[in-house]
């Protein structure tokens, strides 16, 4: 028997139960995705681990095309892999982009192998549909504590991408231990206390970190922050008088959309003007 | 032989002139064993004399060897005495005896008043030895062999000088007679008045000092023999002899020096790695005074049993113990603050108030023969609560004697004691050596199950700054010992850490396999889909999956067994796992279980 072999012995009597988050569910395959040639499915199946790999590789290739593989790979990740294998799986789970994915993936999150680990993560990151943030956000806050660096920061920055604002707690407790991914995704989410919080980080930790999440926030639409909080936002750059300030706001101004709020705007050249003769200030 | 009979004016002082001279034969390698006849002869000489209770002092080196400052136990007034120091000092009946600046001085213990001082041209002082007439001092010639041998009266008059081309060790006096230990077995008896070798025994362990204590003389190095009815038959090892229980202790300490060795005015690692132990008083069969013997190790002081060296006690100092003394149901410490303090023999409880010689001292030289604790003892409370104490000492000094104290500490059956364990073995802060051995002890516990099972609900958690997970790998082994199955869900969750190390997870799955329960299946399921197709190294990772498979086949049930059946026949399964689960379902199926346990 080859690995499809165990792929239905796990489907069938396990149900799913081995490695998905919910036991006993039942998936459909990804509807109205186009059939992929049936040689790669059929490497899918094949004893041959090299035949394997190509096979997921075929599927990678094949980008959203490849949906209709997704129930194989599941299969395969629900009956175990060897572990390049299952990092492999994973990815291409990741950019398939299947709604099954998290799931699956998800106890590979907590995996012995930081590689797999760390593609678990980017995976459930990619998550989309109405109940990606309920599937992927628990595995990704619980990556933030993660022995490995780097999937901490996968972590933080996949929670951004994920919008789950769920998180916003858990990303200022990873900011302050130096999981600086998370001020990125803290600007993404923060609701306006948040992104005062985030803004009370300058001076306590390096500026570079803290404008990372800056910067994402007067990005933000006026509907999720107003001009008011990015005009305070602003003024509290410009108050560090530092040429660091001056750069970043230069760096803002430049990017600054003519569509974009006027009054911020003209904040923001104030503040360039302000600072231009800041220590170190090459404007 | 060289003049052994010259004055050694140019060295001593014209006053050695007025010593007598001694005869050849003193110190003579020629002598036979003479079955004890003449040591009996000195024995019964001494019949009725009466050995002065010697006083009770802590004298300190202090000011960078420039004064001594000695405090009677007793309590009465401190004193200061100001000189060059260049060797330890020595207290020996109601003297103190110290050389530097190129002379030999005696001063009165309690009180620091000189009583002579002797020109010694350089030589360093060994040993001394008073009986309260007359002080016998041995002395390390200037040429590194050989040694001298001066008899002092009170008045300062030399009434005896001796060289000799042997290594004369630390002496003691009683009745004018000296005894002096030297070449490692032999202890001389020597008249001071005339310089005669009035007597001479053979002993047959290592001894190169005599003392008195308790109103006993004693003769020893490694132990003590007593000078007794019974020390004529010491040649043929029939001497009451008194000696320490082997046991490996922290810096093997000592519990005298060579006394053929002088010792530097500054105290070093071993003032501070010692033993201490006090005979019982004369008239009382020889043994340990209260069964008991010390030993110190930097700032820490050990209680220990005299059967077998048993740990009854554990001190932990404020500061590093230099010197000290066992006196009658107690051991007084002196520190390098200049502090004494009095610990009481069978509990280690501190004793009234500590005593204090005012300043920081170099060296600290203490005789208790009459002292008797007096205060009141504070509650040192139980003996885990005293090591728990002296682990938490960050002192990297320490720390070899934590090894000691955390071995003590598996051995003790109280739960307390596996809290400990576990709390120290979680502590990131605890020296690796410590960490190794408390894991060590925790896999052997058989007690505190709660305990055991309590840390295991503590996990690696970066943002909440626990990064040193239990031991589970110790745990595990202990609580399967113990068949506690209520340990088995928090064991599953250790087996899905990616934090638990892999001996930790191998030991966690093999533990499952006694403890699990058919809810643990869910977690052993995963647990065995995610790493039956591990790589072949670390090798604990096929080990725990073959002992999840064990684990499953009993409580899996149907599904489990199916999962396993298929993972034996899958090329992708790691070889190892392959054949062990195809052997466990040949096995089952050899039971009629047709694939299941």
């Amino acid at each position: 028997m080859g690995a499809a072999a165990v792929v239905v012995v796990c489907g069938a009597l396990v149900s799913g139960s081995v490695l998905a988050a919910g036991p006993g569910k039942a998936r459909k395959p990804a509807s109205a995705a186009p059939a992929l040639p049936a040689e790669v499915l059929a490497k899918l199946k094949s004893e041959d681990m090299t035949e394997v790999r190509a096979g997921l590789d075929d599927v990678r290739l094949a980008g959203k095309d490849g949906a209709s593989a997704v129930p194989q790979i599941t299969a395969l990740l629900r009956g175990g892999l060897p572990y390049p294998l299952a990092e492999a799986a994973i990815d291409t789970l990741g950019d398939v982009g299947s709604p099954d994915a998290p799931d699956v993936v998800a106890p590979y999150a907590r995996h012995r192998d930081p590689k797999v680990r760390r593609a678990a993560i980017r995976a459930l990151a990619k998550a989309t549909g109405g109940g990606a943030v309920a599937t992927s956000a628990p595995a990704l806050r619980g990556a933030l504590s993660d022995p490995d660096a780097q999937v901490r920061a996968l972590a933080a920055t996949g929670l951004g991408s994920l919008k789950a604002k769920v998180a916003v707690r858990d990303l200022f407790l990873a900011l302050d231990h130096h999981v600086y991914e998370a001020a990125v995704s803290i600007g993404q989410l923060c609701d306006p206390a948040d992104c005062d919080a985030l803004v009370g980080r300058l001076g306590k930790i390096p500026f570079d970190v803290v404008t990372t999440g800056i910067d994402q926030l007067l990005f933000r639409p006026a509907a999720e922050v107003t001009d008011d909080q990015k005009i305070a936002v602003v003024d509290r750059v410009r108050d560090l008088g530092t040429r660091d300030a001056n750069k970043f706001l230069k760096n803002v101004q430049g990017r600054w959309a003519k569509t974009g709020s006027v009054k911020v705007r003209r904040e923001i050249d104030a503040a360039v003007m302000a600072t231009m003769s800041s220590p170190g200030s090459d404007s | 032989m060289r003049a052994s009979l010259a004055c050694a004016i140019a060295v001593l002082g014209a006053g050695a002139c007025g010593g007598g001279q001694t005869g050849v034969g003193v110190f003579g390698a020629s002598w036979e064993d003479d079955g004890g006849k003449s040591i009996e002869e000195v024995r019964q000489r001494l019949a009725g004399t009466v050995i002065t209770q010697g006083a009770d002092v802590a004298v300190g080196v202090a000011g960078h060897g420039a004064r001594l400052v000695g405090q009677p136990l007793a309590g009465g007034a401190r004193w200061t005495y100001a000189h060059p120091i260049d060797s330890r000092p020595i207290v020996t009946g109601r003297v103190v005896v110290a050389s530097g600046g190129g002379s030999l001085f005696a001063l009165d213990a309690l009180t620091g008043r000189p009583l002579w001082t002797r020109p010694t041209g350089g030589l360093a002082l060994r040993g001394a030895g008073d009986d309260g007439t007359v002080t016998v001092a041995t002395l390390a010639n200037a040429a590194g062999a050989g040694s001298t041998l001066l008899a002092v009266g009170r008045d300062g008059s030399v009434l005896r000088q001796i060289e000799r081309p042997v290594e004369l060790g630390d002496p003691a006096v009683v009745g004018r007679l000296a005894f002096v230990p030297w070449g490692h077995q032999y202890v001389s008896v020597l008249d001071v008045s005339d310089g005669a070798e009035v007597g001479r025994v053979l002993l047959r362990e290592k001894t190169s000092h005599a003392w008195t204590s308790g109103g006993g003389l004693y003769f020893g190095e490694l132990g003590m023999f007593r000078f007794d009815e019974k020390i004529k038959d010491a040649s043929h090892g029939g001497a009451h002899h008194l000696g320490l229980p082997a046991r490996d202790l922290p810096g093997h300490p000592l519990l005298m020096r060579p006394g053929e060795e002088t010792v530097r005015a500054i105290a070093g690692a071993a003032d501070k790695i010692r033993l201490y132990a006090r005979p019982t008083p004369v008239g009382a069969p020889l043994a340990l005074d209260g069964g008991t013997f010390y030993a110190t190790y930097f700032r820490l002081a050990l209680g220990l049993s005299g059967d077998k060296a048993h740990l009854a006690w554990v001190h932990t100092h404020p500061s590093p113990l230099i010197g000290g003394a066992a006196a009658e149901g107690s051991l007084i410490l002196c520190d390098d603050a200049g502090k004494i303090t009095t610990l009481d023999g069978h509990t280690g409880a501190t004793v009234g108030d500590p005593l204090d010689l005012g300043e920081p001292v170099e060296s600290c030289t203490v005789q208790a023969d009459g002292v008797h604790m007096a205060g009141a003892a504070r509650d040192p409370g139980p003996l885990v609560q005293q090591i728990r104490t002296a682990l938490a000492d960050r002192d990297l000094e320490v720390g070899v004697g934590q090894t000691l104290l955390l071995r003590e500490l598996a051995a003790l059956p109280d739960e307390s004691a596996t809290d400990l364990l576990v709390q120290l073995a979680t502590d990131p802060r605890t020296a690796l050596g410590v960490l190794d051995e408390a894991r060590t002890a925790i896999a052997n516990r058989r007690t505190g199950a709660r305990y055991l099972i309590a840390a295991l609900d503590r996990h690696y958690d970066y943002l909440h700054d626990v990064l040193q997970p239990p031991p589970v790998g110790p745990i595990a082994r202990a609580l399967a010992a113990m068949n506690e199955k209520g340990a088995a869900p928090a064991l599953a969750a250790h087996l899905l850490d990616p934090a638990t190390s892999e001996k930790d997870v191998r030991d966690a799955a093999q533990a499952l396999d006694v403890l699990a329960t058919p809810a643990e299946a869910p977690a052993l399921l995963r647990f065995f889909a995610l790493y039956r197709d591990a790589p072949p190294t670390p090798e604990e990772i096929p080990e725990a999956v073959n002992a999840v498979a064990e684990a499953l086949l009993r409580v899996g049930g149907p599904a489990a067994s199916a999962v396993i059946d298929a993972a034996a026949r899958e090329p992708a399964t790691n070889p190892t796992v392959r054949a062990k689960v195809a052997a466990l379902r040949d096995a089952a199926a050899a039971a009629g279980g047709g694939g299941t346990r």
